[in-house]
């Protein structure tokens, strides 16, 4: 970290009053803090067009027209509508509670190559939830989430 | 030390009817065992197992904490050995604790992605405890494991290591673990300063502590330097060097007798050390310079029968047996600088192994045919193997500190050495793979691991 300096006007630091104010400039490491920050928060999200097999429940995906195709043996887990009630989503085909996504997703993503997960949301539900079961994914090991849609109905 | 050995933990099959006489109560329901392997239900991963705390029938807080420690230890030692994927235990929270053994919530298990669930009691009686344990195939409801064991609460983490080397022997096709196994080492840790022909050097003492590193006890009391410490093959006795007689002397503590026996006395002339066990335990080789200059030798166990293997003017120290018994490793200068050889139990059929400056070789267990030593690398050493089936070297620990006098676990899968990584020098362990690092010794300056070669 950095040395913390006084500095009697908050500007460049450049003040010539003496040694004690030409110090003041000095900053030669690189404060790494924030960086971390960003790793740790750093979970790339994607959308993709469901594919024609689908797994888990019928929920109403959100509509989107600059969608990729899903890609080979992908992980789904499923966000259905009544999610802010039970507290219940699905990975693949099994029914796991919120508090336990993070170890199931675990012990998926530790074998595999390919660190990333297809949400199957509901295209009603809250952004809150979203997010929630997003945290456990990352929790659980997962670096890419793609969410998946729908193309818009004519 | 007559009294380090714990009190008997017994398998209740073994002792039914002792126990029954003892207490005169009927034998609680044992269900039928059957014997079957619980697989894994996750491609690419091996069998899940979660391991909550074990559940006290006895409201005092001893009952309580030993419950807990009960179910800590073997979640541990299970994952020592990675033949399971262990469930972190954090995510147990909100999984209710068995009612009985009979009444498993499994469907909240399986929700957990567990396999195999270990679910346990501890309940005290007048002499001590029972602890009843469960092996249960979270799909199904069976048990693959059913066990009673009783003794003195004092050690609870004694009935998860005897719990988990049954789990792993049972689930993993005779694999034996070593969670009932200790280390014996070298430690300053008492402090005292020595008194005697040595003048002004830190005193130090044989230790013995489970292979995590907990219940450390002191095996000898000397105001002098007692080190580096050999289990006799069964586990009953530790020969080590001692210079108590102001010059260095073999002897044998026979642990659990509380008796001393000295195979090789030392003089002015005819200095002694380096003792290790031949696997039958009927012979030590050892290190002596009684004909000039430091050699192998192999004696009796009571120090009869002595012969000389190698003959050489450079150093040869440093001895260590083949599982079979045949060979004997050991470090030489007669290229110049040490190196690791191995030659034949007769002396004859010497060979080079190393080709870097080398030292403290160990010879692996059966089934692993390998040996273990520390290489110079930089500004200390590093933790090696030579593997005799593929004829090469592979690097152990990664230049962090400096990494020496390596020994194998009974099963060979793990290894215990020195390390500076974290200061001064401490005891850590490592897989025969590299990696599953962990510090065994925090207390004083800790040298000169050996871990013993069959259950405590």
């Amino acid at each position: 970290m950095p040395k913390v300096q006084q500095h009697d006007s908050g500007g460049s630091g450049r003040g010539r009053r003496g040694r004690s104010a030409r110090v003041t400039t000095t900053l030669a490491e690189i404060n790494v803090v924030p960086l971390v920050d960003v790793m740790l928060v750093l979970l790339i999200i994607f959308m993709v067009t469901a594919p024609m097999m689908q797994q888990g429940l019928a929920v109403n995906l959100p509509q989107s027209r600059r969608a990729t195709p899903v890609t080979a043996q992908p992980v789904y887990v499923t966000v259905p509508a009544d999610f802010s009630q039970r507290r219940v989503v699905q990975l693949d085909k099994d029914d796991v509670p919120i508090e336990v996504l993070q170890e199931r997703v675990r012990q998926v993503m530790l074998p595999r190559e390919d660190k990333s997960v297809f949400i199957r949301a509901d295209g009603g539900g809250r952004i809150q939830d979203l997010i929630t079961v997003m945290d456990k994914l990352k929790e659980g090991g997962v670096e890419k989430v793609g969410v998946v849609t729908t193309p818009p109905t004519k | 030390m007559t009294h380090i050995r714990p009190a008997a933990v017994a398998v209740f099959t073994a002792c039914a009817t002792l126990l029954l006489a003892a207490q005169a109560a009927p034998p609680p329901q044992q269900p039928t065992e059957v014997t079957f392997t619980i697989s894994s239900a996750t491609p690419g991963l091996p069998p899940k197992y979660a391991v909550p705390d074990f559940v006290a029938l006895t409201a005092d807080a001893e009952t309580q904490a030993a419950a807990r420690t009960i179910g800590e230890v073997l979640w541990a030692d299970l994952k020592f050995e990675q033949e399971f994927y262990m469930i972190a235990r954090d995510t147990y929270r909100t999984i209710p604790p068995a009612a009985s053994l009979d009444q498993v919530p499994l469907d909240r298990w399986r929700e957990l992605g567990a396999d195999a669930v270990v679910v346990g009691t501890v309940r005290k009686t007048g002499s001590g405890v029972v602890v009843q344990v469960r092996l249960v195939e979270a799909a199904s409801g069976r048990a693959a494991l059913s066990k009673e064991y009783s003794g003195s609460i004092a050690n609870p983490r004694l009935y998860a290591h005897t719990i988990s080397d049954e789990i792993h022997l049972t689930q993993r096709a005779g694999l034996k673990g070593v969670a009932r196994t200790k280390i014996a080492f070298t430690s300053d840790r008492d402090g005292e300063r020595m008194k005697g022909p040595v003048v002004d050097r830190g005193i130090s003492n044989i230790y013995m502590a489970d292979y995590d590193g907990a219940h450390p006890r002191r095996v000898t009391v000397t105001k002098s330097l007692d080190i580096t410490p050999a289990w006799s093959p069964d586990g009953r006795a530790i020969a080590y060097t001692s210079y108590r007689s102001g010059y260095q002397d073999i002897i044998v503590s026979y642990i659990y007798e509380g008796r001393m026996a000295k195979p090789a006395n030392g003089n002015a002339d005819r200095q002694n050390y380096l003792p290790v066990f031949s696997p039958d335990g009927s012979k030590i080789a050892f290190t002596s310079n009684r004909d000039g200059n430091p050699e192998i030798y192999v004696m009796n166990r009571d120090g009869s029968g002595i012969r000389r293997l190698t003959t050489n003017a450079a150093i040869d120290v440093t001895p260590t047996w083949s599982p079979t018994g045949n060979q004997i490793g050991f470090t030489s200068e007669r290229s110049g600088t040490p190196q690791i050889y191995i030659m034949n139990v007769d002396g004859s059929g010497v060979r080079r192994i190393t080709t870097e400056w080398s030292d403290r070789a160990t010879w692996s267990p059966a089934p692993y045919n390998e040996i273990a030593y520390a290489a110079r690398s930089g500004g200390g050493f590093d933790v090696k193997i030579w593997d005799f089936a593929t004829q090469s070297i592979r690097q152990i620990t990664n230049g962090i500190g400096s990494n020496e006098s390596p020994a194998f676990a009974p099963n060979g899968r793990h290894l215990a050495f020195t390390s500076t990584r974290a200061g001064k020098e401490q005891i850590f362990t490592i897989s025969r793979k590299g990696d599953d690092l962990r510090q065994v010794t925090r207390e004083g300056m800790n040298r000169y691991p050996n871990w013993s070669q069959s259950p405590q």
